[in-house]
Parts: C-alpha cells; structure tokens; sequence
C-alpha cells in the first residue's frame, strides 16, 4: 500500500520565536509518495531527513499536513488526527542502535511483544534470531556484542512485532565496509520477503544507491527529486541532487552559444571554455546547467595528438590525492575560475607521470555530460 | 544505658526508614516530571522542592509548625476533625526528614534521569510501550545508580536530621527523641558516655552504609 506523505515541521531557534511570529530557523516541507518498496531518503547533515522519519513514527509532531501509511492515517493536521507512536505498527532502527544496556538480547527482541503468550514469545524470538542470524547471542548483553552484532539485533527487535513500516535511520553508519555490505544484502532480502514500506537514511551515495527500490532526494528541508536509482543518478534535476549524486564537477547558468541539429549536439558557453555536449530531448533553455562526474574526465599528455579534439583542453595540476584504487587531481583550466577534479586509475596515472604543477590535457566526455 | 541507646537507636532507624521510604517514590516521581516534561511553572516547582536544602533546618521546623501545628494553617483542620495534633509526636520527625532529604532525592535522581539517553525511550514507544511503562522499565533502571545515591544521601540526611526535628517534633523522651537530638541532650548533660556512645554507633552505621552503597554500584555494570 505505501507511504502517502505532504507534511509540514518547523523548527525555531528559541520556544517564543513561534509565539512572537519570528520566522522558523528550520523548516521541513516533505512531499512524496511510495509504495511498498525500499525507499531511501537522502541527503546531505540537516537537509531534514530524520525531521520527515520522526514525523512519519510520531516522535515528532508535523506543524501541519498529512502522512497515510498503508491506508491508516497517521496524522492528519485538519481532522486533528495525531495517532501515538505505541499504535503506529512501526520498526525503528535507531542510527545509534539503542539497545537497552541492561537487558540481554532475547529480552530486547521480545520487548516489543507484550500481550503475546510466552510460546508465542519464544518462537517468535526464535524466528528473529534466526533470520537476523544472530543464534547463540541470545544470552549476551549489547555491552558484549560488536558493531554489526548490535545492528542484527536492533533490526531483530524492530521486526519482532510485525511492524507494517520500517524505518531505518543511518542504521549502518557506523559499521565497517564489509559488514556494511553484508547488512545492506540483509535489508533488502527483509523487504523482499515482508514486502513493507522500508525507509532507509543514508547520506552515502554509494549505499543509496545499491539498496534503493526508490530514492528520496532532500535539500535544505525540500525534497528535490524522488525517482529510481538510475533516474537520479543519470538525470538530476536541479544542481543540489547533481552535487548529491556525485557529479562534483558544476556549471551552473553557462550559455547556450551553438545548436547543430544535424548532429544532435550543443555547444555550451561556460567562462573561456566552449564544451560540446548531446543535445537533449526536451526544450533547450538560454542558459543551462551541467555537469560530469571526476571518473568521466580523461588526463591526456600535452604532446597527445588528438589535442584539437572536442571538449580537449590545456589544464595544470594542482594537486594529486591519493584514493588507494585511484587518484584524484584538482586542475585550473587557462583563463577558467573554477578548478576541474578529475578522477584516474593507478595504472594510467603511472603511464603518464604526470605531477602537482606539471601541464597536461584534459577532456570531457561529450557523452557523459549530465544536463539539468 | 542500653535503654538509652536502644530507644534512639529504634526510633531514628524507624523515623529514617520511613521517610527514606516516601522520598524514594515521591522522588523518583517528581524527579521524572522534572527531567522530562515541560510545563509552565516548572522553575517554581523546582525552586519549591529545592527550598528546604538551602533554608536552615530550624525555619524549615518552623514552617512546619506554621503549617501542621494545632493552630496552623491545615493542622487547624486536622485538629477539629480528629482531635489529634501531629507536633511533638514520631509521625512529626518522618515529616521534618521527608521535607529536609527529598532535595537530596529529587536533585540526584533528576540528574540521573536527565543522563539516560532520550533514544532508548525512543525505542521503547516504537516497540508499543506506554510511557509509564517505559519509565519503569527503561528510564529508572538505567538510572538506578543515581537513584540509590539519591535514596542512601536521603537517608543519611534522615538519620542526621536535627533542627527541623527539634522543632515540629521536640526531645521527648521516648517519644521522639532520636540518635541526634539524644547526642545534644547527653552533651547538655553531661554525660558524655552516652554521648560518645551514641556517636561511635552512628560512625559505625554510616561508614557501613557508605560501603554496602559502593559495593552495590561497583557490582551494577550498567
């Protein structure tokens, strides 16, 4: 059924600033619907991510609006509605875990059972510990337990009473890149089998968008994009989800200066440089905005021979950093403000020995320019 | 002598048990609101529970008079309904140790309450939990080192309550006259192998309870 959600949170700097009329500090104005699927909410720290999870849980009252989930209403701001958190059929995993310290695992899971008959209770527990894998820990406390252990039990717990809803909230920040992985495989496989709305917070791109059934995209407390995965990642919208989505490399108002139908490309005007891109479906604008992504410029010795080729332009190094898998080099382009980053494996990094202030080429893959 | 130690003995265990009792539930309730709702006069709420840690115990006692004595202002009503006063009398010493140790009981578990993390409660109203039953299974249990600080530092005030004692409840012998006030009265007397007496049985009374508390904490590891 899914998620219908068009709510408002505001938030003021002090208690009176409301009474007083002062201008809220914060305010979130979420809108999206989903279905049963795994949808991720992300965004930069403060773009109001975990405002609109805790207002969808109840932890939170919205200052106005309303959030339908599977038919239920949850909060309607008109008809006064405003269901308690106790009777919102929710799972909630807290980004800290929040593991009672003073119980050991089996009685954290089976704290949310209450009015289950203790067969029912055990088996249920039972069922969770082995679906979370976690079998054997069921006598230890969360002191004993390490990281992704915690995590399985939090998730554990959150399950155990058949929520209708799931809601993570950065549930793996703080776990390692393998245990990550193992986890993100669990989450999905979870929603696969209940199929239930699962909102997942993330602010790692990487992790948003090898989990996501659907991504939420929030900036500055709006949400700014809602789509699949390859929708976001290769048509942002607007500069805030391109930056999100890691297309670090912005031009934001550069002038269209050449259309050729014939061959279906643009030229773009941006400072000195002229960039040839494909040219789009849809109306083109005066004034565009683009984009490419670090991994989709190419290095090029100064002596190469395609030197007049398209979108190919003279550029001095930087700075070089060091990434393990590959190399990240920041370059000014002659006559052009903005320093370009580029992104290159180890191996071509070697063949050209290239190093901070030397000169060298660099293009910009007509076909990997995102427009939006 | 051993009446004379026996009775102060009793009576003061008596007396310090009792209220040490009501301040631990009134404390942890008040603690609770304190730590975790907001409502208008919550400064006046706190100034009022804090009042008799910072007046000296002798205006406490007298303040007590004012309000339960036979002319006071509800003692009045409970003389006409029953024809019994509460001063001079032991239910009077648990009053004046209530009003004197709940501070120590309310600031300690406040604290303690305010310390354990808003997420774990959190959680528990996700799970389906109600908030009282939140607060009797989440909040106070993680908070029950600064709760048995706060319940052991009441007693001990209990136990060592001397002014507003002799106040509302007096030096009545067998009737109210605690380990304390039978200090001051043997001192005056000059019988000072009571005196000493009674003061080795309450070193000796304190330092247990100060090792028994720190064993249980120590033994808590959460």
């Amino acid at each position: 059924m899914g998620i219908k959600a068009d709510f408002r949170k505001r938030y003021y700097r002090d208690k009176n600033d409301k009474k007083k009329g002062v201008e809220a500090a914060f305010t979130l104005d979420a809108q999206f619907e989903v279905g049963d699927e795994l949808v991720v909410f992300f965004g930069r720290s403060g773009s109001g991510k975990t405002t609109a999870l805790q207002c969808i849980s109840g932890l939170l009252e919205p200052n106005g609006g309303k959030i339908v989930v599977n038919g239920d209403v949850y909060f309607d701001c008109h008809k006064r509605i405003n269901l308690p958190v106790q009777k919102r059929s929710l799972g909630y995993v807290f980004q800290s875990y929040a593991l009672f310290p003073h119980m050991d695992v089996k009685k954290n899971i089976a704290y949310g059972l209450k009015g289950w008959n203790e067969k029912d209770k055990e088996e249920r527990v039972d069922e969770m510990l082995q679906m979370l894998e976690i079998k054997g820990l069921e006598n230890n406390f969360p002191s004993q337990l390490s990281g992704g252990q915690k995590q399985r039990v939090a998730l554990a717990r959150a399950l155990a009473p058949k929520p209708s809803i799931l809601l993570l909230d950065e549930p793996f920040s703080a776990l390692d890149r393998v245990v990550r992985m193992k986890l993100r495989e669990k989450i999905k496989e979870i929603q696969r089998e209940l199929k239930i709305p699962v909102l997942f917070i993330t602010h790692n791109h990487v992790e948003a968008f090898t989990i996501a059934d659907k991504i939420v995209i929030f900036h500055d407390g709006r949400v700014q994009q809602i789509g699949t995965s390859e929708d976001v990642f290769y048509h942002p919208k607007n500069e805030h989800v391109a930056e999100l989505v890691g297309l670090t490399n912005i031009f934001e108002d550069s002038m269209l200066v050449d259309e050729d139908e014939m061959a279906g490309t643009i030229t773009i005007g941006c400072e000195h440089m002229k960039v040839t891109a494909n040219r789009p479906d849809c109306d083109i604008k005066e004034k565009i905005s683009w984009g490419i992504r670090p991994e989709n410029m190419r290095i090029l010795p100064l002596t190469d021979k395609n030197s007049s080729e398209e979108n190919t332009f003279p550029a001095l190094v930087k700075s070089i950093v060091n990434k393990g898998s590959s190399k990240v080099l920041a370059l000014s382009v002659k006559e052009h403000s903005k320093l370009l980053i580029a992104e290159i494996g180890n191996q071509s990094f070697e063949n050209m020995d290239i190093k901070t202030e030397d000169e060298c080429l660099i293009r910009i893959e007509r076909d990997r320019i995102v427009l939006f | 002598m051993l009446d004379q130690i026996g009775f102060p003995l009793i009576i003061t265990l008596k007396i310090a048990g009792l209220s040490t009792l009501i301040v631990a539930i009134t404390g942890m309730i008040i603690s609770y609101i304190l730590a975790r709702r907001d409502f208008k006069g919550k400064w006046l709420a706190d100034v009022l529970v804090t009042l008799p840690l910072v007046l000296p115990p002798t205006v406490t006692g007298y303040l007590l008079v004012v309000l339960l004595g036979k002319n006071g202002v509800l003692g009045s009503i409970l003389y006409s309904l029953t024809g019994w006063s509460i001063v001079f009398t032991w239910q009077a010493a648990v009053i004046a140790a209530f009003v004197v140790s709940l501070p120590l009981m309310v600031k300690t578990t406040t604290a303690a309450i305010e310390a354990v993390d808003r997420e774990y409660e959190y959680a528990a109203f996700t799970l389906g939990r109600k908030e009282l039953d939140t607060a009797l299974f989440i909040t106070l249990p993680l908070a029950k080192k600064g709760i048995l600080a706060g319940i052991v530092l009441s007693f001990a005030r209990a136990v060592g309550e001397f002014g507003a004692t002799l106040m509302f409840a007096g030096n009545i012998p067998g009737r109210t006259n605690t380990m304390s006030i039978s200090i001051y009265s043997a001192f005056q007397a000059g019988n000072n192998d009571l005196a000493n007496m009674l003061v080795v049985i309450l070193i000796v009374m304190s330092l247990l309870s100060m090792a028994i508390t720190a064993k249980i904490i120590n033994d808590w590891k959460i």
